[in-house]
C-alpha cells in the first residue's frame, strides 16, 4: 500500500518545516518535500519608509541572524545613496560580521547538530540534546558557553548593542572604538581563536571520521554553487563579488546589482517559498539523475567557490579539505567540516582587525543625502549569501524592496537533500526513529533559518511522524516525544 | 580567568519577553517587556530581556552554563481556544504532550528546552501567557486591541512572581 510519511517539525532547526515523505506500494521512497513557511509581506511593509531607516528595522525579521540582516541593509542604503564609506567603517562593520559568525558557529556546531554526532544520530532524543552535550562534555561546554558570552560582550563593547544591532548607518558605522576598548577586545577574541583552533582538531580526531561513513552516503547531491569572493579569489563574507560555480567548477563572478542577471526564481504549487536557481542553465530541474539549474549557498558553497583564504590557519584547512574532498566538494554532510573553517577564518580575522591600526580611527562615517536610486546590499549571512535589493525616490523613501535570504538559496537543494537521504535510510516501509533522525541531518547541515516566518520557535521540538495511505487515511504514528 | 557571564544570567529571576513585533499579536511579549522597562519598579535582583525571536540562544547558553537564573519567567502570547486577551499560566511539565505539537503558526517557544531546563537543571520555569485574537500571514505589527489591556495585567502577575 502507497504510504505518506509526514515529519513535523523537524527539531533543532531553526524554524518550523514539514516533511512529508511518499513511499510507494513496495515502502520505498516514491517522492518527497520539504514545505518551508516563508516571510511574508515585509517587502511591502518597508515601502513608504524613509531608506535609513531599514538597517534597524530589518533586525527584526530574524533573532538568529540580526548582524547579517543589519549589514546587508546597511550596504544596500550606501548603495542607494552611492557613497563609498570609509575604510575603518568597514572595518567595524566586518569586526561585528566576524563576531557574530563565530558565535553562530559555535552554537551550530556544539548545539544544533553537535548532538547528531557527539551523543550519536541514533541515540534516544531524551538525551540527544543540549544538556546531553554538557553532560558528555563538561569541561568543553564551560568553554562554549564563555567564548558565546565574550561574543556578546565584545559585540556590545564595539556596537553598543548584540542583540537587536543599530550602529551600521547608512554611510558607515556609528560608534568608533577606543584604543582601551581594543586592549579590552584583544584577549577575548583570543580566546576565541583558540576554542575555534580546538574545534577543527577536536571534529577531525573524534567527529568526522567516526562518521566518515555517513559523511559520504548521506543526502549527496550534485549541484553548482553561489557565494562571495574577494576580487582575488579569496573567500569573502563581508563585502566583495559574487561566484556562481557550475557542478564542474567552472565559474562566473558578477557584482551584487547583477544578481537577477544570474538568479532566476521558480514556483512550485506545494511551497510557500520560491526556488532560486541559475539562469544561464536555462530551466529547473530537482531531478535526482539529471538536475538543472540548482545551486547550493552557505559554507560548503564558500569553502567551493573561493580560491584561498587570508587568514593563515583557516587557509591550512582548506588545503587539507581541497585534498581530501576536491573542488567543488559535493558531499552534503561536509557543510560542517566548512563550517568549522569558517569559524577558524573569523575568529583569526576578528583578532586581525583589532591588531589593524586603522581599527580606531574616527573617520568612520561619511554624510549621505537622499535621491531616487536602486542599490544592492550582500553580504554572506551564516546560513547563505544574503541579497536586499531597494529602490528610493528622490527624498529617499523606499519604493521597491526584493530581499533573497541565505535559506531560500538552499530550498531546492534541501528538497534534493532529503530525498535522496530518504530513499537511502527507508527500504521496504522500514523505518525507526534513528533512520528519521538521518533524514533531519541532511537539512540540518543546510542550517536552514526559517524564524523569519515562524515567530519565535527554536526548532527544539519534538517530531511527529503521520502515515497516511494513498488516500490521506492515518494508518499509523510515530512519535519521539 | 574574568567572569565574562551576562548580567541577565547572574540574576536570579529572568524574564524573557517572547515574539516578532512585526506579526500582530506576536508581538506581546516584547510589549509587556517594553512596558516594565518603562513604568514599573522591577526589583534589582530581576533580568528582564526582549528576547524577540532570538530566544534560543539565551536558553542554550542557560542550560550548558554553571551560573543560572533560579526562575525563568517567559512571557509569550499563544493561541489556546481561550478568549483573545485572556490570561493564563502554564508549567511546562502541565503541558499536554499532543498540545505542543497542536500549536500550529503559534507554538510555544523552544518547549522541549524549556522542559529540559526545568527537570535536568532545576530551574523554575513559568510561563505567562495571553490568548492571542490574530496573528496575521504578512508582516503587520501592533498588537490587536483586545490585547491592549491585558499588557499591565501580565506586567502586574511577572512581578508577583519575581519573588
Amino acid at each position: 500500500m502507497g504510504e505518506k510519511i509526514v515529519i513535523q517539525p523537524v527539531t533543532r532547526i531553526e524554524g518550523h518545516a514539514k516533511i512529508t515523505i511518499q513511499l510507494n506500494d513496495a515502502g520505498n521512497v516514491e517522492n518527497s518535500w520539504v514545505n518551508v513557511i516563508e516571510l511574508r509581506g515585509f517587502e511591502k511593509f518597508c515601502i513608504g519608509k524613509p531608506v535609513e531607516e531599514l538597517p534597524r528595522i530589518v533586525t527584526s525579521i530574524c533573532g538568529v541572524c540580526p548582524w547579517s540582516h543589519h549589514l546587508a541593509s546597511a550596504k544596500a542604503c550606501d548603495a542607494v545613496f552611492g557613497v563609498e564609506i570609509p575604510s575603518a567603517g568597514k572595518k567595524l562593520r566586518e569586526l561585528c560580521n566576524s563576531i557574530a559568525y563565530t558565535e553562530e558557529h559555535i552554537l551550530h556546531f556544539y548545539f544544533l547538530a553537535g548532538s547528531d554526532f557527539v551523543i550519536g544520530p541514533d541515540a534516544d532524543y531524551s538525551i540527544r540534546n543540549v544538556i546531553g552535550i554538557a553532560r558528555k562534555m563538561p569541561d568543553v561546554a564551560k568553554r562554549v558557553v564563555r567564548c558565546r558570552w565574550l561574543g556578546a560582550q565584545m559585540l556590545e563593547i564595539v556596537s553598543g548593542k548584540s542583540i537587536h544591532p543599530v550602529t551600521a548607518v547608512p554611510g558607515g558605522f556609528s560608534k568608533p572604538l577606543r584604543k582601551d576598548e581594543v586592549e579590552r577586545l584583544k584577549p577575548m577574541a583570543r580566546e576565541v581563536l583558540d576554542l575555534a583552533q580546538f574545534t577543527m582538531d577536536y571534529a577531525k580526531k573524534n567527529i568526522f571520521p567516526q562518521y566518515l561513513n555517513v559523511v559520504k552516503t548521506l543526502g549527496v547531491i550534485q549541484t553548482g554553487f553561489l557565494a562571495t569572493v574577494k576580487n582575488d579569489g579569496a573567500l569573502e563574507l563581508y563585502n566583495g563579488i559574487l561566484r556562481m560555480m557550475t557542478p564542474d567548477g567552472k565559474y562566473e563572478d558578477f557584482t551584487y546589482d547583477r544578481y537577477t542577471d544570474y538568479i532566476a526564481e521558480h514556483v512550485e504549487p506545494w511551497s510557500y517559498l520560491k526556488f532560486p536557481y541559475m539562469k544561464k542553465a536555462g530551466g529547473f530541474s530537482m531531478d535526482l539523475n539529471n538536475p538543472v539549474g540548482i545551486y547550493r549557498t552557505n559554507t560548503l558553497a564558500r569553502i567551493n567557490v573561493c580560491d584561498k583564504i587570508s587568514t593563515p590557519l583557516a587557509q591550512i584547512e582548506l588545503e587539507e579539505f581541497r585534498k581530501n574532498f576536491g573542488r567543488p566538494a559535493q558531499l552534503t554532510l561536509l557543510y560542517h567540516w566548512a563550517r568549522l573553517i569558517e569559524l577558524l577564518h573569523n575568529a583569526e580575522r576578528a583578532v586581525e582587525l583589532l591588531n589593524g591600526p586603522e581599527i580606531t580611527s574616527i573617520d568612520i562615517r561619511k554624510l549621505v543625502v537622499p535621491r531616487a536610486a536602486r542599490g544592492v546590499g550582500c553580504v554572506e549571512a551564516p546560513r547563505g549569501t544574503l541579497i536586499h535589493d531597494y529602490e528610493t525616490d528622490s527624498n529617499g523613501i523606499v519604493t521597491n524592496v526584493n530581499l533573497i535570504v541565505g535559506t531560500t538559496h538552499n530550498n531546492a537543494p534541501i528538497n534534493m537533500s532529503v530525498k535522496k537521504a530518504a530513499m537511502q535510510v527507508i527500504k521496504d516501509g522500514e523505518y525507526d526513529e534513528g533512520i528519521l533522525n538521518r533524514i533531519e541531518m541532511a537539512i540540518r547541515a543546510y542550517d536552514p533559518c526559517m524564524s523569519c516566518a515562524t515567530h519565535d520557535i527554536d526548532g527544539t521540538l519534538p517530531v511527529k511522524i503521520n502515515i497516511v495511505d494513498k488516500k490521506m487515511n492515518v494508518i499509523g504514528t510515530l512519535k519521539n516525544f | 580567568m574574568d567572569d565574562v557571564t551576562l548580567s541577565y544570567y547572574i540574576k536570579p529571576v529572568l524574564v524573557l519577553g517572547c515574539g516578532n513585533l512585526l506579526f500582530g499579536d506576536d508581538g506581546f511579549g516584547p510589549k509587556v517587556v517594553e512596558y516594565l522597562k518603562e513604568n514599573c519598579p522591577v526589583p534589582d535582583h530581576v533580568a528582564i530581556v526582549d528576547a524577540g525571536t532570538g530566544v534560543r540562544d539565551i536558553l542554550f547558553d542557560i542550560a550548558i552554563s554553571e551560573r543560572k537564573p533560579r526562575k525563568i519567567i517567559i512571557i509569550d502570547a499563544m493561541d489556546a481556544g481561550k478568549e483573545p486577551g485572556e490570561i493564563f499560566e502554564l508549567d511546562v511539565s502541565q503541558i499536554p504532550q499532543k498540545k505542543i505539537d497542536d500549536f500550529s503558526m503559534h507554538q510555544l517557544p523552544t518547549s522541549n528546552l524549556l522542559r529540559e531546563l526545568k527537570e535536568l537543571c532545576s530551574i523554575d520555569v513559568k510561563i505567562i501567557s495571553v490568548q492571542v485574537e490574530h496573528i496575521p500571514d504578512v508582516v503587520s505589527p501592533g498588537i490587536s486591541a483586545s490585547l491592549v489591556g491585558s499588557v499591565r495585567d501580565v506586567c502586574e502577575k511577572v512581578l508577583k512572581e519575581c519573588v
